[in-house]
């Protein structure tokens, strides 16, 4: 026999059976304690509806016991209650329920202001619906996408009659919780759903099993959540049929152990075997409740029926007696189960989610009650384009009483009068003072009773309609939520394997996976000032300008005197937007024939290949724009000995007159095509050797081989940091705000201020007349700085460390910081915590560029 | 379940005016010619004939657009082929473009990747932004159900 264990203890498992009706039969009665009350809550609803059932399951919470097949070796906790469920001491609170009435927390915690979070972790560990492990596993679902003609959602008789006729006039795709049948206690309804199956398939429409729709959106599109995956459907037309459940009753007891509705009952009976009780009392004001009487007495139950209106259930670990007004009177009865068939509530909460034409319901959703020859033609007819209308629900049950309206958070009849006494009057302002229907079953039981109550109580037409339905209606993990939505793209250079191979941690920088270190950052550091070095810097975003407009579009564009720089020249570019704030930065290169090789941030070569485009189109110019991000690997060679290396691998000149700095030549190294920049972000003799990506890994071999005289290793982002540091080189995002202007960096050289026009010159110009107030500066410190750490002057915080490093180059800790003017004029020292800054001029380290000139 | 293969691909871009590209011969070899903006076709084609198709692309458009360009740009794409009667199927795990017919393509988000969906008489075609391939390959594997290709 196969078993699961609940809370330690083994429990059987019967063929077929849930966790719900496998711990039922083991006695278990209890399943949760209430939010706020902690009163026992046992099966309810049995559909999969409520939220009486959570569990959690092999260590994830809130699992729906009733509808979660048991499998062998299952771990089961019951995920409420201190200490458990069973012995509950907080279940104090329900004796203190009257003294904590709704809105209780916003009144009592709000002063003084220190009370709320200390409040809040108290009432956050007595509430919730079970932990998430620390260690669970990070998930993303899969997920699908799908076009089809019509949607079906839900796989009872009305659903299945749709997609057998939908079928014949397209695709069709079938969602349905379980599979098609399986939740189904009527033999009739199980041969209907059987026969309608064969055609549906038949036909050609796919089932999806075990896929809930968790929302219905504009498209009309919908949100499958299958077990393993999630489903996103286009469609043409939506066929809602997930038709009704039975009315919650709402009066004193309606949420103890033992009281049930209808179906669950049913299910538990006829589905899983199991007896619910030996005295049942049935209050039946539906036709398949007197049904359900006689399969509960099959059972071997003494079961009472009753027609009426239940005034009132009592008992304390579970149901003990049950009051009802019956046309005969008042009569009360004992019972250990009492199973409420009130009438039907339209299971309709995704067919509300949108007003759209498309979207059409068929079955007990938009007639509740139906017999299965209607639900057939009703299905039938909305594949036809001839759906019904939605009625609304038949003997629907007017809470009058108190009793719980929202099971889920705890909301009762006296809740609302309050709640409305104290002027929340009209449905959606009482359900978000109240919190009702804002449980895990998303109002799927009380959202009538609240509309009901509102017009009960006079409420105007438009403060009494039902509340916004939104999805998710069932709920989500976070790894389903993020499913075709959030994607860690990893983008990979050529040389990926190669760094993987030479032990580098590999770090997400932006999309990309690049180097941090090869292990030891301060060596690193000292390779590259003190012999030679490579970095892989494919990550740069690379273009390609060309076209008979190309210069005039980088003349309107950037702000740098593009006709000023001569082939085989480059220069360093800022990209502005319009209102003058620097957007992006990179290199120049003009090639001999009118075309430019301009290089981008590696975050930002994307932004700048559409923000060109833009600009292309916006200016009506003949420009063909490549982007070479792909299409070219780049090793930047640096360090003191980076020509003397290269020399033994090129016949290239590689002399300053060959490739001045900041220029450019097109060399041959070790047989591989580059174009050679010389540039200088880690301030040292530099080659950026730009080259066909598939010859990067060739290429970076030879080049670590030939520089072996010197000792070669390579450095990763970690040591970069340093270096461009200590060369007061700003890193845009890191070092930068969004509305920073060249000047507030320190940027304004690279302004060519007497151009005509560019993007952002008059934004610039209006800057220019107004005093700085806040702008970037270089810092050295007499202690260990932290990133980040306000600057404060006289204890007034006045600006924050953006980068620091400590410097054996720079001789001791600098870095970068925004300073702001205090009374016009910007502070020379300035505190750190207990380490003093102060502004120093930038760069750091060889300050007159000798060595990269070298 | 489909296989993942990787096809060795030439690729060569043309980028000239709308007008030129209209009247474009299209190169032979094989090549199959993508107009992946106004402004811009790509020729895909098998790797020894990239040469060729690129001189003969750019002899051509030379004669309609004397400012068009045409480059190969083989090094920046990678070609990933899912093959098997469930090719589409996968596709749908990693995009929501829909496969195209066997003479057009698609293009656009394929695992948050900017790429163009081809058909082939054995599968689909994906051709992704080298640096994208490992992620695609990846996704292809672990979402969409796709084996690696038996040796």
């Amino acid at each position: 026999m196969p078993w699961l264990r609940l809370d330690g203890r083994r429990v059987e498992i019967h063929d077929g059976d849930t966790v719900a009706a496998a711990a039922f039969r083991a006695g278990v009665r209890t399943f949760t304690r209430s939010l706020k009350a902690h009163r026992r809550r046992g099966l309810y609803c049995g559909t999969g509806d409520c939220a009486n059932c959570l569990v959690t399951v092999d260590g994830l919470p809130g699992e729906r016991a009733c509808v979660t097949p048991a499998r062998d070796g299952m771990q089961v906790e019951r995920e409420t209650g201190w200490p458990s469920a069973e012995r509950d001491a907080l279940a104090i609170n329900d004796r203190l329920h009257r003294f904590m009435p709704v809105g209780f927390y916003y009144k009592v915690f709000a002063r003084p202001r220190w009370l709320w979070p200390v409040a809040e972790r108290v009432i956050r560990r007595a509430t919730g619906t079970g932990t998430l492990p620390p260690d669970a596993p990070t998930r993303r679902t899969p997920t699908r996408f799908v076009r089809v003609r019509t949607l079906v959602i839900g796989g009872g008789v009305a659903g299945l009659a749709a997609a057998a006729t939908a079928a014949g006039e397209g695709s069709v795709v079938l969602a349905d919780e379980a599979a098609p049948g399986a939740r189904a206690t009527d033999p009739a309804a199980r041969d209907a759903i059987a026969r309608l199956t064969a055609e549906a398939r038949a036909a050609g429409a796919e089932i999806l099993e075990q896929h809930a729709a968790i929302g219905i959106y504009e498209g009309p599109a919908a949100a499958l959540l299958g077990p393993d995956e999630l489903v996103e459907v286009e469609a043409e037309h939506v066929i809602v049929a997930t038709g009704a459940l039975e009315a919650h009753g709402v009066f004193p007891g309606n949420d103890l152990p033992g009281v049930w509705l209808g179906r669950g009952a049913a299910r538990m009976t006829a589905i899983h075997g199991v007896t619910i009780g030996e005295r049942v009392v049935v209050v039946a004001n539906t036709e398949e409740g007197a049904h359900l009487s006689e399969a509960l007495r099959a059972t071997g139950a003494t079961v009472t029926l009753v027609t009426g209106r239940v005034l009132e259930a009592r008992g304390t670990r579970q149901v003990s007696s049950v009051t009802v007004l019956t046309p005969e009177g008042r009569r009360a009865f004992a019972c250990d189960a009492l199973v409420l068939s009130l009438g039907w509530a339209p299971r309709d909460t995704l067919l509300r989610m949108t007003a759209e034409p498309e979207v059409v319901g068929a079955g007990d959703v938009v007639r509740p009650g139906s017999t299965l020859a209607e639900a057939e033609a009703s299905g039938r007819a909305a594949a036809r384009g001839q759906a019904d209308q939605p009625t609304e629900a038949t003997s629907w049950p007017i809470a009058e009483h108190d009793g719980y309206v929202c099971v889920c958070e705890d909301v009762s009849m006296h809740d609302l009068e309050r709640a409305w006494d104290e002027g929340w009057t009209s449905s959606e302002i009482l359900k978000r003072y109240t919190t009702a229907t804002m449980g895990p079953c998303q109002g799927a039981l009380c959202s009538r009773h609240l509309a009901e109550h509102a017009r009960a109580k006079g409420a105007a037409p438009a403060a009494r309609g039902r509340t916004t339905a939104r999805p998710p209606v069932r709920a989500p993990r976070l790894g389903d939520l993020i499913g075709g939505v959030h994607e860690q793209v990893e983008r990979r250079t050529a040389l990926h394997d190669r760094h993987v191979a030479a032990g580098a941690r590999m770090d997400h920088s932006g999309v990309w996976l690049r180097p941090g270190t090869y292990g030891d950052v301060g060596e690193e550091i000292r390779v590259v000032r003190e012999r030679v070095s490579v970095m892989d810097v494919s990550t740069l975003g690379k273009f390609l300008v060309a076209g008979v407009d190309a210069r005039t579009l980088l003349d309107q564009v950037f702000p740098l005197d593009v006709g000023a720089i001569a082939p085989g020249r480059a220069r360093y570019l800022l990209a502005l937007d319009e209102a003058g704030y620097v957007m992006d930065d990179g290199l120049l290169a003009a090639l001999g024939d009118g075309s430019y090789f301009l290089t981008s941030t590696s975050g930002g070569a994307d932004r700048m290949e559409a923000w060109l485009r833009n600009w292309i189109d916006r200016l009506d110019l003949h420009v063909h724009l490549v982007n070479q991000t792909a299409q070219l690997g780049a090793i930047n060679v640096a360090g003191p000995n980076a020509r003397d290396l290269l020399a033994t691998l090129t016949d290239d000149d590689l002399s300053r007159a060959a490739i001045p700095y900041p220029g450019h030549a097109d060399i041959v190294v070790a047989g591989v095509p580059c174009r050679a920049i010389a540039v200088g972000f880690v301030g040292e003799l530099s080659y950026e050797l730009h080259h066909p990506r598939g010859r990067s890994e060739g290429l970076w071999d030879v080049l670590l081989a030939a520089g072996e005289p010197w000792d070669i290793r390579p450095h990763g982002l970690d040591a970069l940091d340093v270096l461009r540091l200590e060369k007061g080189h700003v890193y845009l995002a890191q070092d930068t705000m969004p509305d920073d202007h060249p000047a507030k960096l320190g940027l304004r050289w690279a302004v060519a201020s007497q151009k005509e026009t560019f993007v952002g010159k008059r934004a610039l110009e209006r800057m220019d007349a107004l005093p700085l107030e806040r702008r970037l500066v270089g810092l050295r410190f007499d202690g260990a700085p932290q990133r980040g750490h306000p600057l404060a002057v006289d204890g007034a915080i006045v600006g924050r460390i953006t980068s620091c490093a400590v410097s054996e180059a720079a001789g001791g800790p600098v870095g970068l910081g925004w300073v702001r003017a205090v009374d016009g004029a910007f502070p020379d020292q300035l505190t750190a915590g207990a380490v003093t800054a102060t502004v120093s001029p930038t760069p750091f380290y060889d300050p007159e560029g000798m060595r990269l000139r070298a | 379940m489909p296989e993942v293969h990787d096809r060795p691909l030439g690729v060569i871009v043309c980028a000239a005016d709308p007008a030129a590209l209209d009247r474009l011969v299209p190169p032979g070899h094989g090549a199959r010619v993508l107009r992946v903006a106004p402004d811009e076709v790509l020729a895909v084609v098998a790797p020894d004939f990239a040469d060729d198709v690129r001189r003969e692309l750019a002899d051509r458009v030379a004669a309609l657009d004397h400012d068009a360009l045409v480059l190969d740009v083989s090094d920046g794409w990678a070609a990933i082929a899912l093959v098997g009667d469930d090719a589409e199927r996968a596709l749908s795990y990693l995009s929501a473009l829909e496969a195209p017919a066997a003479d057009g393509f698609a293009q656009g988000d394929v695992a948050r990747i900017a790429a163009k969906i081809l058909r082939e008489p054995d599968g689909l075609l994906l051709l992704v932004p080298a640096y994208g391939r490992d992620h695609v390959r990846t996704r292809a594997i672990e979402d969409a159900g796709a084996v690696e290709a038996r040796a």
